[in-house]
Formats: C-alpha cells, sequence, structure tokens
C-alpha cells in the first residue's frame, strides 16, 4: 500500500492551498462588484464557478480510491 | 536502435512509406484549409484576433489544439510511462484562479480594449512599466515556442533515419536539425494565415487530436488485453492521480503544484496572449466565459487522457513483455514507439501527423500572439518616438500587416535558437518545468496584483520587475541557501536544482518586494518630494539610478563574484544589496514617474469593473435584459457606423439608440465568423429589418436573402 505522501497528503495539500487561493477569488469577485448577485446570468456564474471546484474535489478523490482499492 | 548515454534506448526509423505519404497529405490539407480562411483577415486587428465576433464552442474547441499541443503528447507520455497516472495532474489543477480569470482579467482586457498585456501596464502603471513587462513577456513567448520546437524536434527525431546522403556527402540528422526545419514550414503557414486562419485550423485539428489521442488509447488497451488487464497489471502506486509529495526531485506533487498549479495556472491563464487572443476573439465577454469554463471543467481532463496514454500504454507493455518495450526507453520516446506498435502502418502516420500538427498549431498561436506584442508594444511605440511622417490609416494598417509577417519570422528564427537553453534537460517536462518557475512569477505578480489590488503602484510593480528579477536570480546562483528552506523536503539535484519548487521561491520573492514597496508608498512620495526640493534632488537620483544597476549587474555575476560556495553571511549581504536595490528602485521611480492612484486604476482593476464597461461602450450601460431577434438586411446609404432596426424590434432587444449590437449570419455552424458589432442608429419604421451601409455588409460577409440574428451587447 503506497504511503500516506504518496496518496492523500498529496490531495489534501491540492485542495487546502488551491482551496485557499480559490476562496480568495470568489471573496474579491462578490467584494468588488464585479461578479454581481443581482444579475441572473451573474448568479448563474456562481453556481458554476462553486460547482467546478467539487467537481474536480470530487474526481480526485474518486480516482485515488480507485487506485487503492478497485 | 541505440543506446543514449544516459542510458535510454533511442530509436531512428521508425514508421513506414505509408505514414509518410498520409503525414505530407495531413499537412497539405491542414495547410489549405487555414489559408481559405486566411482571406477572412481584413487588417491587423483581424490577423491577431480574429475580429471578436465568434461563438464560444467555436473557440472552446480551438483552444483544445494550442492546450494540448502546448502540454504535449510527448513530454505528458513521458511522464506517463515513468510516474503514471499522475502525468494528468497538471491538467486538472487550474479551477483554483478561474474566478479571478472570469471576473477580474477577462471583462478587463475586452472592455479597455488592450491589444497587449504590456499596454495594460501602461494603462494601469506608466510606459516604463510596460517596457520591462515588454522584455520579460517577449522572454516569455520566445522561450515558449522554444519548448514548442523542441518538442515537435523530439517528437519527429525517431522517424527520422540517423543519417542521408546527399551529393556523395553523408548528413547526420540532428535534433537541431529537425528543428530548424520544422520552424521553416513552421514560419512560412504562419506568416500566410494570421488568427483567423489558426482559429479554424486548431479547430479541426483539436477534434482530430481528440480522435487520435482516444484511437490510441482503445488500440493500445486492446493490444495489452483488455482494460481489466491493463488496469491490473499497473502497480498501485501508477494508477494514483497525485505523484508523490516530495520525491523524487524530477516530478513531484508539491514542486509540481507550486510550478503548474499556481504559476503555470496564471502564467496560462492571464499571461498566455496566444489563448488570451482567442478569448478577445469571441463576441463578446460572457461567451469568452463560456469557452474558458467549457475548456477547463471537460476537455482540459479529456486532454489529460490523450496525451499521457500512450504512456501508461507503455508501462503496461514494459511490464508485460519488456522485450517489446524496454523498461529503459527513452521517456520522451514513448508515445511514438507505443504508438507505432498498437497501430497498423498508415494508422501511425494518422496518428503522427496529428500529433505533430498540434503542435504546430500551438507554435503558430504563440508567433503570432509574440508579433502581435513585437506589433502593439515596440513597432507602434518606436514609430511614434521616431515621429514617423503621418500615414493613411489604410497605408498604416498595410505596412503594420506587412511588420507582422517579418517579426513573425524573426521570432521563429530566436524561438529556435532558445532550443539550445533546454536541450541539455532529461526530458522536455523537465525543461517546461524550470522554464515556468524561472519566467513566469515577475509577471504573474505584477498583473496579479495589479488587477486585484487598487494600492498597488507604478514604484511597486517596477521594483518587482527589477528587484524581484535580482532575488530570483540570486536563488537560481545559491539554491542550496535561499530555495531549500521553501524545498517541502525535495532533495536538490546538483544538475537542475529545485526545478519546480523554485517557483514558489520566485513567487515569494517577487510578491514580497512588490506589497512592501506598495506599504512603503506613503513614505516614499514624502522623501521624493523632499528630493524634488532640494537642488541636488536630480543628481542624488541619477546616482541612485547608477547604484542600482550596479547592484543589478553584481547579481547577475554572483556566481562569478563570490564563487560556487561562498558562506552564507557574503550571501545574506547580496540578499540585503537586492532589498536595498528594489527600494532605490521604487524611490527613482516615484521620483520621475507620474502616478495617480485614482487615475489609473479606473476601469483597469476588478474593483471598477462597471467603469471599464462605461468606457467601452462610450455612454451609460444598458444592463436591461432583452431577447435576441431574427431580421432580414437591406443596404442604407448611411455612412457612419450604425446600424438602424425599427422601434418595435429594439424594444424586444430591450435596446435604446446608441446601445452597442452584434449582428451575426443566423447560421450557428458558422460560430460567428459572419458577423459584426455596432451601435444602435435611430429607428426606422420596418419591422423585421436591420439597415447596414456597404462596408457593414463587407466586414459581416453578409449573404444576401441570410437571415441576422441581433442582439444588444450593453
Amino acid at each position: 500500500m503506497p504511503s500516506f505522501f504518496n496518496t492523500w497528503l498529496p490531495y489534501i495539500y491540492l485542495y487546502g492551498v488551491g482551496g485557499i487561493f480559490f476562496l480568495m477569488g470568489m471573496v474579491i469577485i462578490r467584494k468588488s462588484g464585479a461578479i454581481n448577485m443581482k444579475k441572473k446570468t451573474h448568479r448563474y456564474w456562481n453556481k458554476v464557478l462553486i460547482f467546478g471546484f467539487f467537481y474536480f474535489v470530487a474526481l480526485h478523490a474518486f480516482f485515488t480510491i480507485a487506485a487503492l482499492y478497485w | 536502435m541505440e543506446t543514449h548515454s544516459k542510458g535510454f534506448e533511442t530509436f531512428h526509423n521508425i514508421g513506414s512509406s505509408t505514414d509518410w505519404i498520409v503525414m505530407v497529405v495531413y499537412f497539405a490539407v491542414i495547410m489549405l484549409f487555414g489559408s481559405y480562411f486566411g482571406r477572412y483577415n481584413r487588417n491587423t486587428k483581424d490577423f491577431f484576433f480574429g475580429g471578436r465576433r465568434f461563438a464560444w464552442w467555436l473557440i472552446a474547441f480551438s483552444i483544445v489544439a494550442t492546450g494540448v499541443g502546448s502540454h504535449s503528447f510527448v513530454k505528458y507520455a513521458a511522464k506517463g510511462f515513468e510516474h503514471g497516472f499522475s502525468s494528468t495532474m497538471t491538467y486538472i489543477n487550474d479551477w483554483f484562479f478561474v474566478p479571478f480569470f472570469l471576473f477580474g482579467w477577462l471583462p478587463i482586457i475586452v472592455y479597455t480594449k488592450i491589444r497587449s498585456i504590456p499596454e495594460y501596464f501602461e494603462k494601469r502603471f506608466s510606459p516604463s512599466a510596460r517596457f520591462l513587462a515588454t522584455i520579460l513577456l517577449l522572454f516569455y513567448m520566445i522561450g515558449y515556442i522554444g519548448i514548442g520546437f523542441l518538442t515537435l524536434g523530439k517528437a519527429v527525431l525517431p522517424l527520422l533515419p540517423e543519417s542521408f546522403d546527399m551529393l556523395g556527402m553523408n548528413f547526420q540528422i540532428t535534433l537541431m536539425g529537425a528543428v530548424i526545419v520544422i520552424a521553416v514550414i513552421t514560419g512560412i503557414y504562419i506568416t500566410f494565415g494570421g488568427q483567423t486562419a489558426v482559429i479554424f485550423t486548431d479547430l479541426l485539428q483539436g477534434f482530430i487530436l481528440l480522435f487520435a489521442g482516444m484511437l490510441l488509447f482503445f488500440l493500445g488497451i486492446s493490444y495489452v488485453g483488455g482494460f481489466d488487464t491493463f488496469w491490473n497489471i499497473l502497480p498501485t502506486e501508477w494508477k494514483l492521480p497525485l505523484a508523490h509529495f516530495n520525491d523524487p526531485s524530477s516530478f513531484n506533487f508539491v514542486g509540481i503544484f507550486w510550478q503548474d498549479g499556481v504559476a503555470g495556472s496564471i502564467g496560462f491563464l492571464f499571461m498566455n496572449m496566444g489563448l488570451i487572443m482567442r478569448f478577445m476573439a469571441t463576441k463578446s465577454v460572457n461567451e469568452g466565459r463560456k469557452a474558458a469554463t467549457f475548456n477547463i471543467l471537460f476537455m482540459l481532463p479529456i486532454s489529460a487522457i490523450v496525451v499521457g496514454n500512450a504512456g501508461w500504454i507503455g508501462k503496461a507493455l514494459s511490464l508485460q513483455s519488456p522485450d517489446l518495450v524496454a523498461p529503459n526507453t527513452s521517456p520522451d520516446q514513448i508515445f511514438v514507439v507505443v504508438a507505432n506498435i498498437v497501430s497498423t502502418p498508415g494508422v501511425f502516420g494518422f496518428i503522427m501527423a496529428a500529433l505533430t500538427a498540434a503542435l504546430m498549431s500551438t507554435v503558430d498561436t504563440l508567433i503570432n500572439a509574440t508579433a502581435a506584442i513585437y506589433i502593439n508594444d515596440v513597432y507602434r511605440p518606436a514609430k511614434k518616438w521616431l515621429k514617423s511622417k503621418i500615414k493613411s490609416e489604410k497605408e498604416t494598417d498595410k505596412d503594420e500587416l506587412a511588420a507582422a509577417r517579418y517579426s513573425s519570422v524573426a521570432i521563429t528564427v530566436l524561438g529556435v535558437l532558445s532550443v539550445l537553453a533546454f536541450k541539455s534537460f532529461p526530458t522536455v517536462y523537465e525543461a517546461h518545468g524550470f522554464f515556468h518557475s524561472t519566467l513566469t512569477p515577475p509577471l504573474v505578480v505584477a498583473i496579479f496584483l495589479g488587477i486585484f489590488w487598487r494600492k498597488f503602484t507604478a514604484a511597486a510593480v517596477i521594483a518587482t520587475f527589477v528587484g524581484g528579477v535580482a532575488l530570483m536570480i540570486l536563488g537560481a546562483s545559491y539554491p542550496g541557501l535561499l530555495i531549500a528552506p521553501f524545498d517541502h523536503g525535495i532533495a536538490m539535484d546538483s544538475a537542475h536544482p529545485y526545478s519546480y519548487i523554485r517557483a514558489l521561491y520566485n513567487l515569494f520573492v517577487c510578491i514580497g518586494v512588490g506589497i512592501i514597496v506598495t506599504i512603503l508608498s506613503p513614505s516614499l512620495i514624502n522623501l521624493s518630494k523632499k528630493f524634488k526640493d532640494s537642488q541636488s534632488g536630480n543628481n542624488l537620483m541619477i546616482a541612485f539610478i547608477v547604484a542600482s544597476v550596479i547592484i543589478f549587474f553584481m547579481m547577475i555575476f554572483s556566481k562569478v563574484i563570490l564563487g560556487t560556495e561562498p558562506s552564507t553571511a557574503i550571501v545574506l549581504f547580496f540578499l540585503f544589496l537586492a532589498l536595498l536595490m528594489s527600494y532605490l528602485v521604487a524611490l527613482t521611480t516615484t521620483y520621475f514617474v507620474e502616478y495617480d492612484s485614482d487615475d489609473n486604476i479606473d476601469g483597469l482593476t476588478v474593483w471598477s469593473i462597471d467603469k471599464a464597461k462605461e468606457l467601452f461602450k462610450g455612454s451609460k450601460v444598458n444592463d436591461d435584459e432583452g431577447e435576441m431577434i431574427l431580421v432580414n438586411w437591406e443596404i442604407s446609404d448611411h455612412e457612419d457606423d450604425f446600424v438602424r432596426f425599427s422601434k418595435s424590434d429594439m424594444d424586444k432587444m430591450a435596446a435604446k439608440v446608441g446601445d452597442l449590437v452584434y449582428l451575426c449570419d443566423k447560421r450557428k455552424y458558422l460560430g460567428g465568423l459572419k458577423s459584426i458589432h455596432s451601435t444602435l442608429g435611430e429607428p426606422h419604421d420596418k419591422d423585421g429589418i436591420v439597415q447596414i451601409n456597404l462596408d457593414q455588409k463587407e466586414s459581416g460577409q453578409f449573404v444576401e436573402n441570410r437571415i441576422l440574428t441581433a442582439e444588444k451587447e450593453m
């Protein structure tokens, strides 16, 4: 079985540190008014951005689990 | 087959004459296809930007060939062969910076109508910031072209014989020789094509590439004995999607995260002029967002499989039959070796043609983008500075188009020369990693802070460029001392120290300089005022500039001055000198450069996107949501650039006189090729009719009796 350094540590680091960057981006575009939640299209884009983050979180988790247990 | 000095087996003469015929036919068809669309270039705006008219799906698919080509079958197959599925990780780590791009950089570049990244630096900061950004960006782009040529050379070399006889003499075929021939072919194509040709050629190639890559995957799986055999034969480590955290130094997760996931992702989205020009070719900001999102969410994960699978198949084959694929096969040749084994003659030629043509697309795009930077940031300012005689718009455009074509040739030559800097790396992947870690941080930090931090000043950006680069050079000279604290436990390879994790050190020093100078801005302004009031102010500033130049050169030649193993104290003293130089640069910039912290950020940061929209339109923005309508067109004899609709059609679009409107041929499959942007004029009384003038008809290439769609932009 591969070590933690090979399996979940990179995953945690990727979405931990990467997640901080992503969160900073979301906060800045909201606070600056670049994404305006009063507009229908912008509300749609807000959902797409959040979906995209969790889509990749799930994708990497799936492939890690598949490699380890399938 | 021969054994390389590094212990790898390398190959020559792979493929048959059928494969060569298929490759030649493929290239001829692609070039004819591209030159057909080259006729849609009407001026330099079209040559470089394609005229801001295309639908998102067309751009999304045309980006595939650029993304796949630039990241290349060769280098990902190599890492797939050496390390398995973790070769995909660089394709699936771009999302963190997407919010910044979609709602920060993309609207800014479109609404401010900038034609190149350096132009943004002039508007946001000062002409001197533009000058430094141009130098750094040209280095970056030409280096990128060099990586493209190196990859192409490595892809083609296994197909060629070791030598050939001509006129009674024997000629060895070398990597550089192959690169030069490829560069000539690439240069010819781009010189006569332009951006519209590149977009359409890439669109076709995007589909072909995905097909060829997937075809190779299925052929390979079938050759190995089915998916279960393939899956079970691979060790668990090979199946993990992320590499080991910090080992080995040539391929580890944390180094690649900072090099590719952070510096590379920002570089790819914010600095890659080739890609940015594609997004600028979309008809609107929203279409650009759709193209980018679709590309990152769906096309990049598929592309990761397409480019890496030959390496995975190669690994499975090397475990199954080591006689067929030797475990020590040169990683950079594994793609060609596997493609040759699992496919039949002709099919192999098709796969190779798709690969090399895609790589050429990438290089084409980059050459086109670099020529755009040359015209916009070197040629035009130089003409203005030399006060050349004023010519008509048509004459100027003709001159610029010719200059763009000549510069494309010169850039191609420089790209070939830059291959020399990268060919010593064991694989293309490491060369590309080193290149990204080294060249992207100063620009990435400057663009990023410029867009998202209102307080970031002209003095801070110039100090980031000069001081950041000086500190990076010092780090590169003494990595064991300066980069080691950032290494996360990665061992230092003395031949190529910290190829990836150096990105973290480089980002840190550039951000550090930028933030410190910005914080010190009020005191710098006060100090420069005092110097302005004193009589010796100018002389002192000139002395500071001279001192800064001397210190900068001391950094460049630090290894010569200090030797390879100086004491820590001496290196720390040099570090102090670099910081002192950054301060002096900031002070002299504050003294000489006029920077208004209110005017210089209007419409140029994420905090004033609405203002940028207003400046783009030239009047108050109309954000009312209307519908898209279908209209017939008729010619009117007005000369101004406006179009006229009936009052009722304008109401349907929720549009008013002076609003911006987009007219497009109704046929969706054209993807906006036949379209124009214009302004709404006073209404007429014929419902379902749009009145346009002859210039607009020609510009949009509208066809008689073809219905148009019309929608209000803003």
